[in-house]
């Protein structure tokens, strides 16, 4: 039986996320507003009053703000896979806004997929108690 | 955002709020000999430090790098020197992290090596060297710094493969960042922090052991193994069976020592579940695992004064057992190679 080598330079572990220390996975927040339109009012209150609190509460994210004169207010959230959320901010109450930046920071940054359909098996380990076996019951059927 | 513009976004995009110049002056010089390269700059900016500060926080080492400069000598990889002192040759060089990384491996080595050793005593040599590199080895370092965040903060350049020295790759780069904060743990605190940081990110990560336990003939394995222990030779037995002459037949078959079961397997023919049965039966040896609470490591009798030469009171430390040498022949790691059959020696009594 022809057996497959272990190249030791290509041996590698798989993420297990909070088994023994949590990484977040939020690295940037970024807050884009215009000075002068109206539908950056909120943004701007949240970015004077509510930011610099939100920014100490968690010191593990770089907020960055950025004017933008002549655009829509959005937060974008950036990820350590290398992906990022764009969340509009422009209908939104102050209140709104920090959830949206909540969300931001709470996200994995992980694609969205449908939680119904293809998703069957997610775990990644053998099951506790092993896959039902029919000869391993106490009375085996038979015909 | 595309794929495209997500690059151009991530990789090129220079926040420049903490630079001291910005336009660069090199590059509104209007001179016949002026040449700026704007990727060639953004590539020698040093990042953000609320971005460094940030990093140093979310891997929980916000008190130990204290500052943005200590975190900034662990992301820089010496190949980055080629490139700074080209363009900028009257200024000093930037802190590498070349020492901190070595060092750093060889601490990891070490927590890895007598972690996975105490608990799993028995594990093959070859196997557990195996498992010590998938557990701190290149690709988990990479992997770890990915998710760390730290790939926007490695500063490196590309190396062409040279007669002495193979390519440097990005993986290789971003793998010395972990090494350089273990380094860096244990410089600023101790060995037993050091030997915390490593279990939190690299000890905890999954690993499939079972699929690096390998034999060419188990059977033949498992007998030399139970002759070694002294104990009746292995015999197989039919447990259950359903669908014989079939298109689909189940055969469960169990190995036995006498009457103790060693192992059971399950098949579509009678060899192939004897077969498993007899790799069950030494997974079940060579995979026998300490629990976490009787776990003794080495390293734990170094205090914080870590004087090696005198026991410590505070710690008590009772070595754990050395496990069973493995049968040498049989495992696939031989190519073809068959060890004759040992000859017990008669002693007269």
């Amino acid at each position: 039986m022809a057996t497959q080598h272990l190249w030791r330079a290509q041996l590698r572990s798989y993420p297990a996320n909070g088994h023994t220390a949590f990484l977040p996975q939020i690295r940037k927040v970024v807050l884009e507003f215009c000075q002068h339109y109206p539908s950056s009012t909120n943004t701007r209150t949240f970015i004077s009053n509510h930011l610099e609190r939100v920014a100490r509460q968690n010191p593990h994210i770089e907020f960055v703000v950025r004017q933008r004169n002549g655009h829509e207010p959005i937060a974008r959230g950036f990820y350590a896979n290398g992906r990022d959320k764009v969340i509009p901010l422009n209908k939104l109450e102050v209140t709104g806004i920090e959830r949206k930046v909540e969300l931001l920071m709470d996200s994995s940054g992980a694609k969205i997929r449908p939680l119904k359909g293809a998703r069957t098996v997610e775990s990644t380990t053998e099951s506790a108690r092993g896959v039902w076996s029919g000869l391993h019951v106490d009375t085996p059927f038979t015909i | 955002m595309g794929h495209v513009s997500r690059r151009l976004y991530s990789s090129l995009a220079v926040s420049t709020a903490h630079l001291k110049h910005f336009p660069p002056r090199e590059a509104t010089l209007r001179t016949k000999k002026a040449t700026f390269d704007p990727e060639t700059w953004a590539a020698l900016q040093p990042p953000p430090p609320s971005a460094l500060v940030a990093f140093s926080h979310r891997i929980g080492l916000g008190a130990v790098l204290t500052t943005p400069a200590a975190v900034q000598r662990a992301c820089t990889h010496k190949s980055f020197l080629n490139l700074h002192t080209r363009y900028y040759p009257l200024s000093p060089p930037p802190p590498n992290n070349a020492n901190l990384a070595v060092l750093g491996n060889a601490l990891m080595g070490l927590f890895a090596s007598e972690h996975l050793h105490a608990t799993y005593p028995h594990l093959p040599t070859r196997v557990l060297k195996a498992a010590v590199s998938a557990h701190v080895g290149p690709l988990t370092c990479a992997s770890v710094a990915q998710e760390m965040g730290a790939v926007p903060l490695l500063r490196w350049h590309r190396q062409p493969s040279t007669p002495t020295s193979p390519a440097l790759l990005h993986s290789d780069a971003l793998a010395s960042i972990p090494r350089a904060l273990t380094a860096l743990v244990y410089q600023e605190r101790c060995l037993a922090s050091a030997r915390k940081f490593v279990y939190s990110f690299f000890l905890g990560r999954r690993v499939d052991i079972r699929a690096m336990l390998k034999f060419r003939d188990p059977k033949r394995a498992l007998m030399e193994t139970v002759a070694k222990f002294q104990r009746e030779p292995p015999k197989s037995r039919l447990l259950k069976e359903t669908g014989r002459f079939s298109n689909s037949p189940i055969f469960s078959v169990g190995i036995y020592t006498g009457t103790d079961q060693l192992g059971e397997g399950f098949g579509s023919s009678l060899k192939m579940a004897e077969y498993r049965a007899a790799e069950d039966a030494l997974h079940r040896l060579y995979l026998t695992r300490t629990p976490a609470h009787r776990l003794t490591l080495p390293s734990s009798t170094f205090g914080e004064d870590a004087n090696i030469y005198s026991l410590t009171d505070s710690a008590p430390y009772t070595p754990g057992e050395l496990g069973e040498s493995e049968a040498l022949y049989a495992s696939s790691g031989r190519s073809g190679i068959l060890a004759p059959r040992r000859r017990v020696l008669e002693v007269e009594s």
